[in-house]
């Protein structure tokens, strides 16, 4: 494992994460959450939003890293399109026991998907392993 | 093909009987503390079948990853892969705590049960699915 590689590209994926988040989530969804207020807190929590992304950007960062060793941008954005529909399950069994909407349910599946896409092909792109030693 | 279809039935009935006991049965006086933030029982009931579209998806997902050939083969293949996506969605478990009201010991027992859940998909899937070709060395 190339930890100064592995590491630029967790940097580079906690950054995306979060932006997108902020943006996705928080702007672009803000009406839609806003029309079921007593689902969410009125300012979030930060330092719980800041360490979970930060756990979520390492883990997948491992996993793009672990399971796709050669590296790319293509291969490793089709494994984060498949950890988005991994993560897009419970966002639908969401709506069978929270009082979620469907327009806040196909927000976050979109959003997770296309977050984890490019997030996975910013780890391809970055980690890529100069020496066939590195598995 | 075969055995990507019985891995996956295989996996999801783990799923939903592991998914009942514990939503159903060992959390429920957790859920009953914060009633203001679920359905009531009639309308989950009637909006039953997107708990069984969610499970399938993950386990769909969590399969097709397995049989593209990402996590290489077998048992211990399948639970690392089922390890590491368990704990990145801890992660965003606690992205979701931090907007999201729920009550702490429910993410705590949430992401423990987890963990253990996708160990055993991952061991399931990897026990009965043979990729024909792995992309790792």
């Amino acid at each position: 494992m190339n930890w100064k590689k592995f590491f630029t590209a967790f940097f580079a994926a906690f950054i995306f994460l979060f932006v997108f988040g902020f943006l996705w989530y928080a702007t672009l969804m803000r009406g839609a959450h806003e029309e079921v207020p007593a689902l969410f807190r009125t300012k979030p929590d930060f330092p719980w939003l800041i360490l979970g992304h930060i756990v979520m950007a390492f883990f997948f960062t491992m996993l793009c890293v672990r399971f796709v060793p050669a590296g790319g941008a293509g291969a490793s954005a089709a494994l984060g399109i498949l950890v988005g529909l991994v993560y897009a399950g419970p966002h639908v069994i969401s709506l069978a026991v929270e009082p979620l909407t469907t327009k806040i349910l196909c927000g976050w599946i979109a959003g997770g998907v296309i977050q984890f896409a490019i997030a996975g092909a910013l780890v391809g792109a970055i980690y890529k392993p100069s020496s066939p030693t590195t598995s | 093909m075969k055995r990507f279809i019985i891995a996956f039935i295989a996996a999801y009935v783990f799923m939903f009987l592991w998914g009942w006991l514990l939503n159903g049965v060992l959390l429920k006086d957790v859920y009953a503390e914060t009633p203001n933030l679920w359905r009531s029982q009639s309308e989950m009931m009637s909006l039953f079948h997107w708990i069984i579209i969610g499970q399938a998806l993950v386990i769909f997902a969590f399969v097709m990853i397995y049989a593209s050939g990402f996590a290489g083969g077998g048992v211990a293949a399948g639970i690392r892969l089922g390890i590491l996506l368990e704990i990145a969605a801890i992660g965003m478990r606690l992205a979701i705590y931090a907007v999201q009201p729920f009550p702490e010991k429910l993410i705590l027992y949430g992401s423990v049960s987890g963990l253990i859940e996708m160990v055993i998909v991952g061991a399931i899937v990897g026990a009965i699915y043979k990729p024909a070709s792995v992309r790792t060395p």
